[in-house]
């Protein structure tokens, strides 16, 4: 924590604590560049967005032009984290205090996480272009929500559980000590629920990352849209051939995610231990360089005492006052009116849209129809397969890896690099090989989805086998278990809470990356496969939106059923019979 | 009557005019006298009976409890004691005598015949005795501040079941006592706290603070858990803090007054640490700085000594104590809800006892020992086992004072949440003792809390193995058999009894006998379960009757299906103690 100097003292005198010497300055010189460097990007993005239309369509493949790239591409994702944040803390409020919207806003999220990134790009793109026609502004805010649609749904789900789970008795201090709802939520809801948030921000930024190509160059029917990023220059790379550029784009795009992952993740990830939920203090704790500095400096605490403490402090007496003092009688009889009216709002619009979805729906001709099953098929062979070779290599290391902490000392840090880099941005390169090989897309994609996923399966399966007792270990030991009992009697059944929960992200991930994997330009050509993912993306190439509609619907309905049927229930299974407990 | 007599007495106590009130008892017959000594604060009937002459003394006393009658006479000088017992008319004295468990009556034994007491229960070097002041402490006026009236709560279940928890009861929290509330587990101790503290309203009834319905502020309270319930990212200081800022106090108001209340937990110096970095027994102190900042009018404590070792809990539970009786304290009464019996006779002025199923009061009355209090005194134990009979026994009439309301028969068995091994372990133990032990040496020499203790007790009777009357356990005929035999002996005499007293595992049998697959699915018996019991409730008796059933050999239970097949034992299919069903 950045601890606070003593309070009382600072009001009167903010700039006692200045450092007075030359060496404490240069510490704190980095801190001063890095908010000078945000403030003159963030004026540099704002510029262009005001420019209009078109002014940068295309896309240098000059090396010069990667800083300002890699720079456009960390604000789109980092702009569509904060409205994912905001989203996430308001959905996962309202699912949680209200039990009647819960039972709507649940399912609902479940849903819409099935629904891959490219289904949302026609009507983000249109609305979105229709609002600001003649500026730069409504395609960006397009791909900003693009980058969104992909990653606010886990975030909001992990937000809505950690409500849900705060122990009675903290609800109850917090009521007996008449928390306001503003105290509550930041003494409480927002402390608790931390972790999973972090862990979660951390995972929706990874798909960013992975979606970015897509996100930032697509073709909507007629037109072609292209803006300045890293997806877009690797994606342009791809499409000339240019395998200089596509390295140098690669390297870049690693790079930005390493460095992000130092100055942003592992830091917070340091200052959020304290908010684990536990009695006792553990031994190791996570450590950031980053965040040592940060504390150790004399510039961050100046900032927090003269401007953010006082601001809390007032926010705080403002929300208690109005709580002693108001009539809560009223306000709650028009709360409760106004949410009438928004719950009529939107279930009259969710209507609507469904009527005018099967409107669409049944139009489709039976030709089209056979030609989605049929890739539906296609797709579910395919993700089965992926899982199915992601669990066949990832259990036997993971095991290995999870039962040697020496060597997990060692692997997990080169694992965690390798599962940072997206797996689209290796599609070019892999692609190369293919094409050299001369092996077609079918196998191909099945090794894209695998890239992508089966880190999933891997750091469960470590989490897993880390977590078996010693001592059943000794009773397999003291017992003389051969090689291949101790497999069938101890570690399968012990790690498969962890590889289920593994499969479970790693299917839902196949899912949604098969647009990307099934249907790639390249060369100036574009290669496809038989598949669920690549007729949605020819749909939206093409602008059919009737083919894309239907094809998001069978994958959505394919992905909840799969989920009710299979998942929940092994799920269940892991969680009673297969739990470690005695 | 009373009614004429009661003012003329009061005045008379007012003025302290001892002979006068006397007169006035003398004067009227003795049920007017009963009743108008009723109606008297309880301090005041204990200090007019410290003033009565011997006569009248003698005359009034079988009017209280045996338990106070025995606290009363040792409120007068040896010589009195004896006179007043050689006065009282033999039938009382019997009846007196009778119902004082064995330490109480051998010591009273020894004080009457002259001979100085038996030391053994006393440690050596112990202080000896000091006389008993004659004026007890200044009287405290008692008003009511909570009062409860016709308060009940219920719950639905699922199916639209209402599950009563807290039948109607009226009860009032009154200033300048600590009121302890005891019952069984599951009872609705926690759930009656809620309601008077306000944090969650009666399904029935009203809730008067200062004969007011509370507003939306809801009451000045101050409560701690039994889990702490701190906030494991504040500091000691931030936590005490939290529910002054909700008050809307300024920092530096909020800081001082955090500190003074650290400084009367005695946690100075610890103020900047967290909680996890404390130990039970110091996060506990600060739940109590933290109830104790918003000088709270009542102080509500939920099992706040349960989750402490029995050091720990004893040394805090000692501090408390020293706070209220000097006055250290800015709360006005304190209502404490406990399971352990002994914690009630130590700390409270009134003691409340709950019956389960729903909850009802069960007895109603004050505890007239000064404090400090000696665990091992006489007078003591008088009330621990006075308690040990009110729980164990419900229909006793108990004593002229105490009025109980009439018990609603629960319309449906439920059986005690005990394993057929713990009741193996209670026989063997009550065999060895001779067969008969009073309840509260049981729970001192096992090392076991009350709640863990009746339900086998209460299992063990249920099944004919022991009885249970004056808050004595016998072993029965059969117990003993149970005792002295061998498992496979034990097993059929276990099934015999469980056959001929258990309903449900009646019904099992008769329904698997009746099938031609002998199975049946568990979910029919759950079903019946949960349109009678609260969810939790009937989850446990689902455990008991499978571990009943399966120790009985009568079913055994798949939890693959979910299904109880029967058991045959093997030789005998038609098993002799089968018992015709009605």
């Amino acid at each position: 924590m950045l601890e606070p100097l003593d309070r009382t003292a600072s009001r009167a005198l903010p700039w006692g604590i200045v450092p007075a010497r030359a060496t404490s300055l240069a510490r704190e010189l980095p801190i001063v560049l890095g908010g000078i460097g945000l403030f003159y990007s963030l004026l540099a993005f704002a510029r262009y967005w005001s420019g209009p239309v078109g002014a940068e369509a295309a896309i240098s493949l000059r090396a010069t032009a990667l800083p300002k790239y890699a720079l456009f591409s960390v604000l789109r994702i980092a702009i569509a984290y904060v409205f994912s944040f905001l989203f996430t803390l308001v959905y996962g409020y309202a699912a949680a205090s209200s039990p009647k919207a819960e039972q709507l806003m649940i399912p609902l999220l479940d849903t819409l996480q099935s629904i891959p990134v490219l289904s949302f790009l026609p009507g983000v793109m249109i609305s979105m272009v229709a609002l600001f026609p003649s500026r730069q502004l409504g395609v960006e805010l397009g791909s900003i929500l693009l980058i969104f649609t992909g990653q606010v749904w886990n975030m909001a789900f992990s937000f809505y559980a950690s409500l849900k789970s705060i122990p009675v008795e903290m609800r109850e201090a917090a009521q007996a000590y008449r928390l306001n709802w503003w105290q509550r939520f930041w003494k409480l809801e927002l402390p608790w629920s931390a972790i999973g948030l972090i862990w979660n921000s951390m995972m929706s930024v990874a798909g960013g990352w992975f979606f970015l190509m897509a996100c930032e160059m697509f073709v909507l029917g007629n037109r072609d849209f292209r803006l300045p990023g890293l997806g877009s220059y690797l994606q342009t790379a791809a499409n000339a051939g240019d395998t200089r550029a596509i390295v140098l784009g690669l390297i870049t795009m690693i790079g930005v995610i390493v460095v992000i992952d130092q100055v942003v993740w592992r830091p917070v990830i340091a200052w959020a231990e304290k908010f684990k939920f536990e009695q006792v203090g553990s031994a190791t704790l996570p450590s950031s360089p980053v965040l040592t500095f940060l504390r150790s400096s004399k510039l961050v605490p100046l900032v927090m005492q003269s401007l953010l403490f006082p601001l809390r402090e007032r926010l705080n007496l403002h929300f208690a006052r109005e709580r002693e003092t108001s009539s809560a009688h009223v306000s709650k009889r028009t709360r409760v009116w106004v949410l009438r009216l928004a719950a009529v709002v939107v279930l009259g619009g969710i209507a609507y849209a469904m009527v005018k979805m099967f409107a669409i729906l049944a139009a489709v001709s039976s030709g089209e129809l056979q030609h989605i099953v049929w890739g539906a098929g296609a797709t579910f062979v395919r993700v089965q397969a992926v899982l199915f070779l992601a669990a066949l290599w990832a259990v036997p290391v993971g095991v290995l890896v999870g039962l040697r902490p020496r060597l997990s000392a060692v692997a997990q840090p080169i694992a965690q690099i390798a599962a940072s880099v997206p797996a689209t941005a290796l599609f070019p390169i892999i692609l190369l090989g293919l094409v050299r090989a001369g092996g077609g897309l079918g196998i191909g994609s099945i090794l894209l989805l695998l890239l992508g996923t089966q880190w999933y399966v891997l750091f469960n399966v470590i989490a897993g086998a880390t977590a078996i007792p010693a001592d059943l270990k000794e009773v397999c030991t003291v017992y003389q278990l051969s090689s291949a009992e101790r497999w069938r009697r101890l570690f399968l059944p012990a790690i498969f809470p962890y590889l289920i929960t593994g499969l479970v992200t790693a299917s839902g991930g196949a899912w949604n990356a098969s647009i990307v994997a099934e249907y790639v330009r390249f060369r100036g050509q574009t290669i496809s496969t038989t598949g669920l993912g690549a007729i949605i993306s020819q749909a939206t190439d093409a602008g059919n939106f009737r083919l894309l509609l239907t094809a998001t619907v069978v994958m959505v309905v394919t992905v909840v059923i799969m989920n009710r049927l299979v998942w929940r229930r092994l799920y269940a299974l892991a969680t009673t019979k297969f739990r470690l407990e005695c | 009557m009373s009614t004429v007599i009661t003012p003329i007495l009061r005045n008379a106590l007012s003025q302290a005019h001892w002979d006068e009130a006397a007169e006035l008892l003398r004067s009227s017959d003795g049920i007017a006298a009963a009743a108008a000594l009723d109606e008297l604060p309880f301090e005041q009937q204990q200090l007019l009976f410290r003033h009565l002459p011997l006569d009248l003394a003698a005359l009034m006393l079988p009017h209280f409890p045996y338990y106070d009658q025995y606290v009363l006479l040792h409120s007068r000088s040896k010589e009195e004691m004896r006179a007043i017992v050689d006065l009282m008319s033999p039938d009382a004295r019997l009846h007196f005598l009778d119902e004082l468990p064995e330490e109480a009556w051998q010591r009273l034994m020894d004080e009457l015949s002259g001979a100085e007491p038996a030391q053994v229960s006393e440690p050596p070097g112990a202080l000896p005795k000091v006389e008993r002041p004659a004026e007890p402490q200044p009287e405290k006026a008692r008003e009511p501040i909570i009062e409860a009236r016709q308060v009940e709560k219920s719950y639905a279940q699922p199916d639209g079941n209402q599950i009563q928890i807290i039948a109607p009861l009226d009860l009032t929290v009154d200033s300048e006592t600590i009121c302890a509330l005891l019952g069984p587990s599951g009872s609705g101790k926690s759930t009656l706290l809620r309601i008077l503290s306000g944090l969650i309203p009666p399904s029935q009834g009203t809730l008067l603070w200062h004969g007011q319905p509370l507003d939306h502020t809801g009451a000045n309270v101050g409560i701690v858990f039994q889990s702490f319930a701190l906030f494991p990212w504040l500091t000691v200081l931030e936590n005490v803090e939290v529910p002054l800022a909700a008050r809307g106090l300024e920092h530096a108001v909020r800081h001082r007054e955090a500190l003074d209340a650290l400084a009367v937990v005695g946690l100075k110096g610890f103020e900047n640490a967290y909680p996890k970095e404390l130990s039970g027994g110091m996060k506990q102190r600060v739940g109590f700085a933290r109830a104790l900042a918003v000088k709270p009018e009542v102080l509500f404590m939920d099992e706040p000594f349960s989750a402490l070792d029995v050091l720990t809990a004893e040394n805090l539970r000692g501090e408390l104590m020293g706070l209220w009786t000097k006055n250290q304290i800015p709360t006005k009464s304190i209502f404490l809800v406990t399971h352990n019996i002994e914690e009630a006779v130590l700390l409270a002025d009134r003691i409340v006892v709950l019956g389960a199923h729903p909850a009802t009061i069960r007895a109603d009355f004050y505890i007239s020992l000064p404090q400090p209090r000696d665990r091992k005194s006489a007078e003591f134990l008088v009330y621990v086992d006075y308690i040990y009979k009110v729980m164990t026994q419900p229909e006793q009439k108990l004593g002229p004072f105490t009025k109980l309301p009439s018990l609603r028969k629960p319309s449906f068995q439920i059986l005690p949440h005990a394993t057929a091994g713990g009741m193996a372990g209670l026989l063997e133990f009550l065999d060895d003792r001779g067969g008969k032990e009073d309840l509260y040496h049981l729970a001192d020499e096992l090392l076991m809390e009350v709640d863990d203790l009746f339900p086998i007790v209460d299992a063990a009777v249920l099944l004919g193995f022991a009885d249970s009357a004056q808050g004595d356990v016998r072993i029965t005929v059969s117990g003993k058999q149970f005792a002295t035999a061998d498992i496979v002996a034990r097993k059929k005499l276990f099934r015999k009894a469980v056959l001929s007293s258990v309903t449900l595992i009646q019904q099992i049998r008769n329904a698997l006998e009746r099938k031609s697959d002998r199975a049946v699915p568990l979910e029919f018996f759950r079903d019946i379960l949960d349109e009678h019991l609260p969810e939790e409730e009937a989850q446990r008796q689902i455990e008991t009757v499978l571990n009943w059933g399966r120790y009985a050999e009568i079913f055994t239970y798949d939890s693959a299906s979910d299904r109880l097949l029967l058991d045959e034992p093997s030789g005998n299919a038609s098993s002799p103690e089968r018992i015709p069903l009605h």
